[in-house]
């Protein structure tokens, strides 16, 4: 199943993998969740339009407040950026697709079933009402009770998944896929806010789902990590910002991209200073991981690190200030075109220049101990994240004409803007005329009713000016002039060089920079074998932009067309989104009484609805996963591409690494929080919780697993079919073993030694908890492993590997990995 | 009983309220000054070097598609290392100078054992309680003799609250397992000023459920010998804890709703 | 790999069974009478060794371009800090 079908059948929008079409669906997608959380955030200006206001309950109106914040900041804003860049990325880097075609559907529709997971938990006894920043321990069951709850967190772990997708996703496609000539630096300034995005997004969000796996679990399967009150609530704190500041940024770059680009197109100069604002960039992405605790100036930490955290942030606001300075001569000596696109980029600067500085209000911290919970942070967050997000709404007029082929109304689009930027300052602005004002409280001091009336109007008319936009496109999409492949005078980027809207294999001929500037170069294709590049006179050259490295031969199907369709991803992310939904009414419908042993103790389901959404989600997901595995979807890799600085490294494996690099702060969460509770506990009143033997045995089966594994790898490069059978079933054989032991030992803890996951009969529950997550979502990896071994097995068995071992060597990497993770967890549980 | 210190004016303690406004009044007015600046200065030159359709200049050198960004020469950057040098100067001495303050802040007035009051700080859903020296304790007000400097040690029951009074600008976060610090102190002149009895709104600044918005209370201060008087009276008798009253009188326009404080369902 | 020797793969692992062995060793080896510092140091110290091996071996990043090998000690130096700053940030 390889050829698409027309864009106006159903079906092909489901089983595209394209990445113009997935940026489509992103767009579209994102815009609904504008209106969703746009419509909450009228409900909530509405309640504050008089203090004594009671149009929701207190409780509706703080699902409303989180609902919004989480929507918004997850559902909306980063989507909507990953639409351009779904669509524009490869276009602008001269690649055919991103590098994993599949991953990036599977990474939309988990984006979407997400979305839809957080819509059915509103009907689950209420959606979370804890804030989107969820401050532990609100965010327990004991303080949140309802099935949505739940739902809300799955729902976003689940989106984080996706997210996790496509940035391995965008990381290999750009490392790996730049067309010939376009070093690094060359990379248009959209492509290179999207790179610092992604490789922010790398290890924030790993962090991020590290803290909402905890969470989960905490309220799924009963763990009391954040209402431990040794320190419980401050590792939220830790967790949440560690990634939360970085997000930060991951929201603004794209927009701020958007910025740089529409700048130089609408005043057709190019940027000034372009590798310092480069580098900014770049100091910024690392700079964001430095600063989380200026979120945490009121606790309980110590004035040593709150000073450090007050210098870093400082630090990073002057990037930033490098960076609009060269937004604003870039302009001077221009010839400044005022279109709808350029006016919402430059309204985006001028608002970014309010929020910046009343951020560094913030930075001060005697300031921050007064802004701190009040609507100057609301104010303030909103002219940075939504300001930035103005050059966005300027980016879908910019490209209109691109994806559509048509061109918008001016007048209609000038006539938004208008109107959107009035309603925004009055919206924002007010608030900080209210500042003292406490957030997310709806009975405030009637002093300031004036201010909150005067924004409640203000919201009505930015989100009325939407309306113009929708009526704009839509018109325009149906009966707008043709737009023609390049409508501005000033473009650059590679996008305006293909027709509008692109082919779908996007280029007439390979792209290539090699010459200083885009050309399209025919290569001359042997019968069966790699392109092989040519000069103009037909001579094979001899040096490419890359090293051709023996593994691009290694593909075998020269011959074949690059696939398209998969169904795969979208029935995967269906069956985990069942399979969440399940989860979320799991401890309402589940419940285990203990007895003396296992055999002697009874699970009571009172819901059949939650259990077999489980099961039927797993079923689903191994049976998807099989069919993708075993699905012929063909994505060749770019034969001559820019792959600094991973020159050489093959592309599944590039993304591999990526991979591995993210679970690492997933397990370095879950570690962090381990230690931090420990030491706030006390570090020497604990002891372990397990004999140390079955640990060390356990270490054994491990690395001996790790042994064959590699044995593995030789077996299949020495083409020895018997083997790699045989070093592969050893390696699922050792990590059941593995699992009974750890099965064993959990039976004994639980039943002989009175420990399960909330209770402790030696100490504190919390030392229980850490113990049951933190090897637990080991054994997860390790299980994941097994069904991967297996699979593989089988297919070795069926005659597949010996010609192309590449994935038993990926599957080592992984596996190996965990073995790793175990090297520390070890001794952290036993011996410690 | 407590011996009282008088903190007269004139001696070297300021209110944090006091602090803030000054570093408020000077980031509000440099920020102003450089927002505007910055602002005006690019709306003028936008508009300078709009299309009107004309001639280019003869430097103008438009940009074609395909092209690369390295080796097209690009503008000089002298101007933009200039501002950027500026802003730097600008932000990294607001910082030093809000700094000094800061450490100001956090240490408060030489702390004095014996005239110092420490109050125990303790939110709940939905409220606060205070536990006195001599263990007393009282929900929704808060009774403090003027001129001396009282420490709170805040901390929380059950979910993360954050004790504010904005007109005191004090705050700190109530954590639950965490006992965080803050201090204030109010004049008798202020006391005077307000007619006898000073008295602050307390809001709770963090999400902490669905009584969030209508957990308010209150902090009185009152002159030296008529706090003494009450807190005489309370003899260390935590008995009649939710007698808020406790023999002072509460100005019912201070919007102190002793319904809504701990009156909603937790 | 430049080096798919069955021989070298042998003594890693060899080598990793001695390492997990020590670990237990260090702590519960009485006669030894290791102080718990000592003991915790050289765990770490020996968890150290032991990813190295698997790493740069098992995982041959030692044969493959440096840059995959930073970008590792970023994700390790990003969790590092993690620990380090939040536990410090209590002390």
């Amino acid at each position: 199943m390889s050829e698409l079908p027309p864009t106006t059948s159903v079906k092909r929008w489901l089983v595209t993998t394209n990445h113009k079409d997935i940026g489509i669906l992103y767009t579209i997608t994102a815009l609904f969740f504008l209106l969703f959380g746009g419509v909450l955030a009228l409900l909530i200006r509405v309640q504050l339009w008089d203090p004594a206001n009671q149009v929701l309950s207190g409780l509706a109106y703080n699902e409303a407040v989180t609902a919004h914040g989480l929507i918004m900041v997850f559902w909306f804003l980063s989507p909507f950026a990953f639409g351009f860049a779904n669509y524009f990325v490869p276009l602008q880097i001269g690649a055919d697709d991103l590098a994993f075609p599949r991953l990036n559907a599977v990474s939309y529709w988990l984006y979407l079933f997400s979305g839809v997971l957080l819509g059915i938990s509103f009907f689950q006894g209420g959606t979370l009402s804890a804030g989107w920043t969820m401050y532990a321990p609100l965010n327990v069951p004991m303080y949140t009770p309802s099935i949505g709850s739940t739902g809300a967190i799955l729902a976003l772990t689940m989106f984080i998944i996706g997210v996790t997708a496509s940035t391995v996703n965008f990381l290999t496609s750009i490392h790996h896929s730049r067309a010939e000539g376009m070093g690094i630096m060359d990379m248009p300034m959209f492509s290179w806010s999207i790179l610092a995005t992604v490789w922010m997004m790398l290890f924030a969000f790993a962090a991020l789902l590290g803290a909402l796996l905890i969470l989960g679990s905490d309220r799924v399967l009963g763990s009391v990590y954040f209402s431990a009150t040794e320190g419980g609530a401050l590792l939220w704190g830790h967790l949440w910002w560690f990634f939360g500041h970085p997000e930060v940024y991951i929201v603004f770059f794209p927009a701020l991209g958007a910025m740089l680009e529409l700048f130089q197109t609408f005043s057709g100069r190019r940027l000034v200073g372009r590798k310092w604002v480069i580098i900014s960039i770049c100091l910024i992405a690392v700079q964001s991981f430095l600063v989380w605790m200026h979120h945490m100036f009121l606790t309980t930490i110590n004035l040593e690190i709150k000073t450090l955290m007050m210098a870093t942030t400082i630090g990073i606001s002057l990037p930033f200030d490098l960076i609009v300075f060269s937004l604003i001569y870039t302009l001077i000596k221009g010839r400044i075109q005022f279109t709808t696109p350029f006016l919402f980029a430059f309204g985006a600067l001028l608002l970014f220049i309010l929020g910046g500085i009343t951020g560094v209000f913030l930075g001060a911290i005697v300031l921050d101990y007064e802004f701190r919970g009040t609507y100057w942070v609301v104010a303030h967050f909103h002219y940075v994240m939504f300001g930035g997000a103005t050059a966005l709404v300027g980016a879908i007029y910019y490209w209109f004409p691109k994806v559509t082929g048509k061109m918008y109304d001016e007048f209609l689009g000038k006539l938004h803007f208008a109107i959107f930027f009035l309603g925004f300052n009055a919206v924002y602005f007010s608030m900080f005329l209210a500042w003292e004002t406490p957030r997310r409280v709806f009975e405030y001091n009637p002093e300031f009713q004036i201010y909150h009336q005067f924004g409640t109007i203000g919201a009505f008319v930015l989100g009325f000016s939407f309306f113009i936009m929708f009526y704009n496109l839509g018109k325009s999409y149906v009966s707008g002039e043709s737009a023609g492949a390049n409508p501005w005078d000033y473009s650059r980027t590679a996008e305006w060089a293909v027709s509008s809207p692109p082919p779908l294999e996007n280029w007439p001929d390979r792209p290539s920079y090699a010459s200083g500037k885009l050309e399209f170069v025919k290569d001359y294709v042997p019968d069966g074998g790699p392109a092989v590049k040519t000069d103009e006179d037909g001579n094979v050259a001899t040096d490419g932009g890359d090293t051709h490295s023996s593994h691009i031969s290694r593909y075998a199907h020269w011959d074949k067309h690059p696939s398209h369709a998969s169904i795969w991803p979208f029935a995967l992310s269906l069956a985990l989104g069942v399979m969440l939904f399940g989860l979320s009414g799991f401890a309402n419908s589940v419940t285990v009484e203990l007895g003396e042993t296992a055999l002697q103790s009874d699970v009571v389901i009172s819901n059949l609805l939650y259990p077999t959404a489980i099961l039927a989600g797993i079923g689903g997901l191994l049976y998807t996963g099989v069919k993708w595995g075993t699905e012929d979807f063909y994505a060749p890799p770019t034969e001559f591409a820019e792959r600094w600085p991973f020159n050489g490294v093959e592309k599944v494996k590039l993304g591999m690494w990526f991979f591995l690099a993210s679970d690492v702060l997933v397990f370095g969460a879950l570690l962090s929080a381990a230690i931090f509770i420990r030491y706030n506990a006390g570090w020497m009143t604990w002891e372990p919780l397990t004999d140390p033997l079955p640990g060390l045995i356990n270490t054994f089966v491990l690395l001996t697993s790790s042994f064959t594994v590699i044995l593995a790898l030789v077996a299949a490069r020495r083409k020895s079919r018997q083997g790699l059978l045989a070093s592969l079933g050893s390696t699922i054989l050792l990590g059941f073993v593995f699992m009974a032991i750890k099965m064993w030992e959990w039976n004994h803890e639980v039943f002989d030694k009175g420990v399960t996951i909330s209770a402790n009969a030696h100490g504190d529950p919390i030392q229980a908890s850490i113990y049951y997550v933190t090897t637990g979502l080991h054994g997860i990896h390790v299980l994941l492993g097994l069904v991967v071994a297996i699979f593989l097995f089988v297919r070795t068995y069926q005659g597949h590997y010996l010609d192309d071992e590449r994935p038993i060597e990926y599957f080592g990497l992984y596996w190996h990995f965990v073995d790793i993770v175990w090297v520390f967890v070890f001794p952290l549980f036993y011996l410690f | 009983m407590i011996d009282p210190i008088i903190l007269q004016r004139g001696s070297d303690w300021r209110a944090q309220a006091e602090v803030f406004d000054e570093i408020f009044f000077v980031f509000l007015a440099l920020g102003t000054l450089v927002g505007t600046i910055v602002v005006a200065y690019t709306l003028w030159n936008v508009y300078k070097y709009r299309d009107d359709g004309g001639e280019p200049r003869e430097d103008f050198d438009a940009p074609t598609v395909g092209e690369l960004p390295t080796g097209q020469g690009g503008p000089k950057a002298k101007k933009l290392f200039l501002s950027f040098g500026l802003s730097a100067i600008v932000v990294i001495s607001l910082v030093v100078y809000a700094y000094g303050l800061l450490l100001y802040v956090e240490e408060g007035p030489d702390a004095n054992e014996e005239s110092d009051i420490e109050i125990l700080v303790t939110g709940y859903q939905f409220g606060w309680e205070y536990e006195y020296p001599n263990g007393h304790t009282t929900r929704g007000e808060l009774v403090v003799p003027a001129d001396h400097r009282v420490n709170l040690d805040v901390t929380s029951t059950d979910v993360w609250h954050n004790f504010g009074s904005s007109e005191l600008r004090i705050k700190s976060d109530a954590i639950p397992g965490e006992t965080s610090e803050v201090w204030f102190a109010v004049s008798s002149e202020t006391v005077e000023e307000q007619g006898g009895e000073a008295t602050y709104r307390v809001e709770c600044f963090e999400l902490c459920g669905q009584g969030h918005s209508a957990m308010k209370g209150q902090i009185t201060a009152l002159p030296q010998d008529e706090w003494e008087e009450w807190y005489e009276s309370t003899g260390g008798d935590s008995e009649n804890s939710s007698n808020v009253e406790g023999g002072v009188s509460v100005d019912d326009t201070a919007s102190v709703s002793h319904a809504a404080v701990g009156g909603v369902p937790a | 790999m430049s080096d798919d020797s069955l021989k070298l793969y042998t003594a890693i692992y060899v080598a990793l069974l001695v390492a997990a062995t020590l670990n237990f060793v260090l702590f519960e080896a009485t006669f030894l009478e290791f102080t718990y510092a000592q003991a915790l140091g050289g765990t770490l110290v020996i968890a150290t060794v032991k990813t190295l091996l698997i790493v740069a071996y098992f995982q041959h990043l030692r044969w493959e371009n440096r840059s995959l090998t930073y970008v590792m000690a970023l994700a390790l130096a990003l969790t590092m800090l993690l620990m380090a700053a939040a536990t410090y940030s209590i002390s």
